[in-house]
């Protein structure tokens, strides 16, 4: 994966389990128990995230290469149309759209998973709850990892500060239930 | 039918020399390809190209050059023919190579 894809996904994956990870926090307070609920507002979330990845990356990746492209031109003084440049930027910013806006999309239906679940009767609500906060507790703890790997650190530490991002947020919504 | 073909490229440091290497090697009619580098700037490099084979077609290797996003400067040398004629060394020319 190149740097740019694994900052996209890491960024936005990351994105995906906490927005889902507050959906599901704030349910909680309120005692939702109708899975369909979390559901339909858990997906309805994946998809505003997608699309606004998706479009968000691949505008903001096109304009950034355009701008490279136009400096390089200028400097050969030459037109690069035609040549890998052009094509390479089209592909990136392709590339780097589909990864922003499927990575949001991955994690947030990771955690929805129970949920999903407990619309065929397999889960008991409060049970879906529980292992959904946990898939999104493991996902942020292997993001951190991942991001551990790539800068070559200890990777627990980095497991256990995306996890405390995690903690932070289910501590702040649940304090926010309370007033 | 072109035998060797030296030329002054420039071009910009992605794709690197390797890359352009390759990518010029595997051309029909081409036996063998080396490019130096004797300039670099902030954006772009200049490059002196020497192609030999037989039967180069200068009009496929203009076309994968500026592929590759690179332009042709000059065409500083051409030998073309059955055999290679080297330059000669004459009392008139300072700086032939012999």
């Amino acid at each position: 994966m190149t740097p740019i894809a694994r900052r996209y996904f890491i960024k936005n994956g990351f994105d995906g389990s906490m927005t889902i990870l507050g959906i599901i926090v704030g349910s909680w307070i309120v005692g939702v128990t109708k899975p369909e609920i979390i559901v339909t507002a858990g997906l309805g979330a994946c998809l505003a995230m997608g699309v606004s990845g998706l479009f968000g990356a691949f505008m903001t990746e096109k304009a950034e290469r355009k701008r490279h492209l136009k400096t390089l031109e200028a400097a050969m003084l030459t037109d690069l149309r035609n040549s890998i440049h052009n094509k390479a930027s089209e592909f990136v910013s392709v590339y780097a759209a589909f990864i922003d806006g499927a990575s949001p999309v991955l994690t947030g239906v990771i955690a929805l998973i129970p949920f999903i679940l407990t619309l065929t009767g397999t889960f008991v609500i409060w049970d879906a709850y529980v292992v959904s906060f946990t898939l999104i507790l493991a996902t942020l703890f292997s993001l951190g990892l991942y991001l551990g790997r790539i800068a070559k650190e200890n990777i627990w530490l980095y497991g256990v500060q995306t996890v405390a991002a995690g903690i932070l947020i289910v501590a702040i919504v649940l304090l926010l239930g309370a007033i | 039918m072109i035998r060797r073909l030296v030329l002054d490229v420039l071009k910009p440091h992605k794709p690197d020399v390797i890359e352009l290497s390759e990518a010029l090697s595997k051309l029909d009619g081409i036996e063998g390809i080396n490019i130096i580098i004797y300039e670099i700037d902030q954006q772009v490099e200049n490059a002196k190209v020497i192609i030999v084979g037989n039967g180069i077609d200068f009009e496929n290797i203009k076309k994968k050059i500026e592929e590759m996003g690179a332009t042709i400067h000059s065409v500083d040398e051409v030998a073309a023919g059955k055999i290679i004629v080297e330059e000669v060394k004459t009392p008139q020319d300072r700086f032939a190579r012999m």
